[in-house]
């Protein structure tokens, strides 16, 4: 069952150490612009977030042994305190 | 606006200091978190178990409790043959300790400072991060307009029924609503079926209003809900969206 | 160091069986994938299997079901951890589908509606160890779980039993797909654990 950006919060904030779900991202197939938590998430061997106007790719997230791999997809606009 | 609270990495430590049975199959756990770093209400919380071969087990839940409150509440409601919820919810007891990781989230979040008017719509467990909105609501004095809907399978399976009922007399502007899917019981003055446009138009706020919507609970419930609100005028960007699914249990 | 929390012990099968390493048993069939389900009415169903030379080989639906069928009874590995035990499915063998073609490639490219692929060894989808499956438990496989036709490759993680399979790209050389690009295995045998790359 799919889920949402906002269930991947945790595993964004373990990887890139900041929050990212209310960062929004511009779609590189349809334009739209949503906030990652209003992505849409689904769960194969990895995590597969998409975008939900045109559900092209927006970010791919595996957890190997050592390490997290993020690929994206798109503008992502992410904003972090100094 | 940049949630400016500090990257969730750590594990915390977490005592459990007190217990709720909230209905037959949900429990709500309270922690002590010393060192806690605060919380804004629709978060979760990331909940470690540690078995003493070593072998770990992770499970997220909605904070429930206010950002207020000094104790960090999670509601678990229990899984049949669920790896970890059958443990949260049936043999915890005080002084038990566990990790937390969090706060987590910000995309699903309220703070009495941005005001209303507010519709709330929960399903089932969904109503959980919900709750933490509302008792927020109720700890920072907001007057906000509230429209709080709950959806739910039976009359016993309604969480914080009294809390919500006291909560919506206290005249500073909240109202709930629920609606049972699954029967309902003598004298019941709540709705009796799934959520659609007739029943969030009776219960407000409406679309001129321009309330910010917040939708939790199973994908189903909540995708449904999300696309009702749409057919009805509420732009999009205004409907906050958290689905629940399948976490292992 | 972890707190240890007490009483709580997880999830053990006593009665383990016989599973490869770091695997439950689960009795439900999880559903899992890397996008939305793909609807796609039969009529228009084609799968192709497509040389290194560029020669297509094409079925459709009515063609897959006029193929001689087997009903095999499999054990099947998640890489998210779970296994299903003594699973059955109907599907045609790929050596039937490949039969007729001719290849000097090692490598294929599984390609599923949706966009979704996999890779592995061409070896490996051959003498019985790998199905175009169209039925389970009796019943027409559900979208969910990959019908119309799912690619069916048991001795392998089962994120190489590509959904919705629609066709199969042989190649000389090894082509990551969807998983493998970040980082799982190009092989993946769940007997020597072989999750991610370099396993």
């Amino acid at each position: 069952m799919r889920l949402d950006g906002n269930a991947l919060a945790g595993v964004l904030v373990e990887a890139l150490g900041t929050e990212m779900t209310e960062a929004p991202r511009r779609c590189q197939s349809c334009g739209a612009v949503n906030p990652v938590g209003a992505h849409l998430l689904y769960q194969g061997a990895g995590w597969v977030l998409r975008c939900p106007a045109c559900g092209d790719v927006a970010l791919r997230v595996v957890s190997l042994s050592e390490q997290h791999v993020l690929t994206f997809a798109g503008e992502w606009r992410v904003e972090t305190p100094r | 606006m940049v949630v400016r609270l500090a990257g969730a990495t750590r594990w915390y430590a977490a005592r459990v200091v007190d217990r709720v049975a909230e209905t037959p199959t949900a429990t709500s756990l309270c922690f002590e978190v010393p060192g806690w770093p605060g919380h804004l209400a629709g978060q979760h919380a990331d909940v470690r178990l540690t078995a003493e071969d070593g072998y770990q087990a992770e499970r997220s839940y909605s904070i429930a409790s206010a950002p207020e409150d000094p104790a960090i509440a999670l509601t678990v409601e229990r899984i049949d043959d669920g790896e970890v919820s059958p443990y949260l919810a049936g043999e915890v007891r005080d002084g038990d300790q566990f990790e937390l990781r969090g706060p987590i989230g910000g995309h699903f979040t309220w703070r009495a400072q941005q005001g209303g008017p507010l519709l709330l719509v929960g399903g089932g467990s969904g109503l959980v991060p919900l709750m933490a909105m509302l008792r927020h609501r109720a700890a920072a004095g907001s007057d906000a307009r509230t429209v709080l809907l709950v959806s739910s399978r039976t009359e016993e399976d309604i969480l914080y029924r009294a809390e919500l009922e006291r909560l919506a007399s206290d005249g500073d502007g909240l109202a709930v609503h629920h609606t049972l899917t699954r029967g309902t019981p003598q004298g019941w003055q709540g709705f009796d079926r799934r959520v659609d446009a007739e029943m969030l138009a009776q219960v407000g706020p409406p679309v001129a209003d321009a309330p910010r919507i917040f939708v939790c609970g199973p994908t189903p419930f909540v995708e449904a809900v999300a696309d009702v609100l749409v057919g009805m005028g509420h732009p999009p960007a205004s409907i906050h969206a958290e689905r629940f699914g399948p976490t292992g249990g | 160091m972890s707190i240890v929390t007490r009483g709580f012990r997880g999830r053990r099968d006593d009665s383990a069986k016989d599973l490869p390493p770091g695997q439950y048993l689960t009795h439900d069939f999880p559903v899992l994938s890397a996008g939305p389900t793909p609807r796609i009415p039969l009529d228009r169903w084609t799968f192709t299997i497509t040389t290194e030379t560029g020669v297509e080989h094409e079925w459709r639906w009515d063609d897959l079901l006029a193929l001689p069928s087997d009903s095999p009874t499999v054990d099947i590995h998640c890489v998210t951890r779970w296994s299903k035990l003594q699973t059955g499915w109907k599907g045609v063998s790929l050596d039937t589908l490949l039969e007729d073609v001719e290849t000097a490639a090692d490598y294929a490219l599984v390609r599923s509606y949706g966009g979704y692929t996999t890779n592995l060894p061409l070896e490996d989808l051959l003498d019985g160890k790998a199905w175009l499956a169209y039925e389970y438990e009796g019943d027409p496989l559900e979208p969910a779980h990959g019908g119309p036709a799912r690619l069916l490759v048991p001795h392998l993680y089962f994120w190489k039993s590509a959904k919705w399979a629609r066709g199969i790209q042989l190649l000389i050389e090894d082509e990551p797909g969807f998983w493998e690009n970040l980082g799982y295995h190009d092989y993946g045998d769940p007997w020597r654990e072989q999750r991610y790359q370099g396993d």
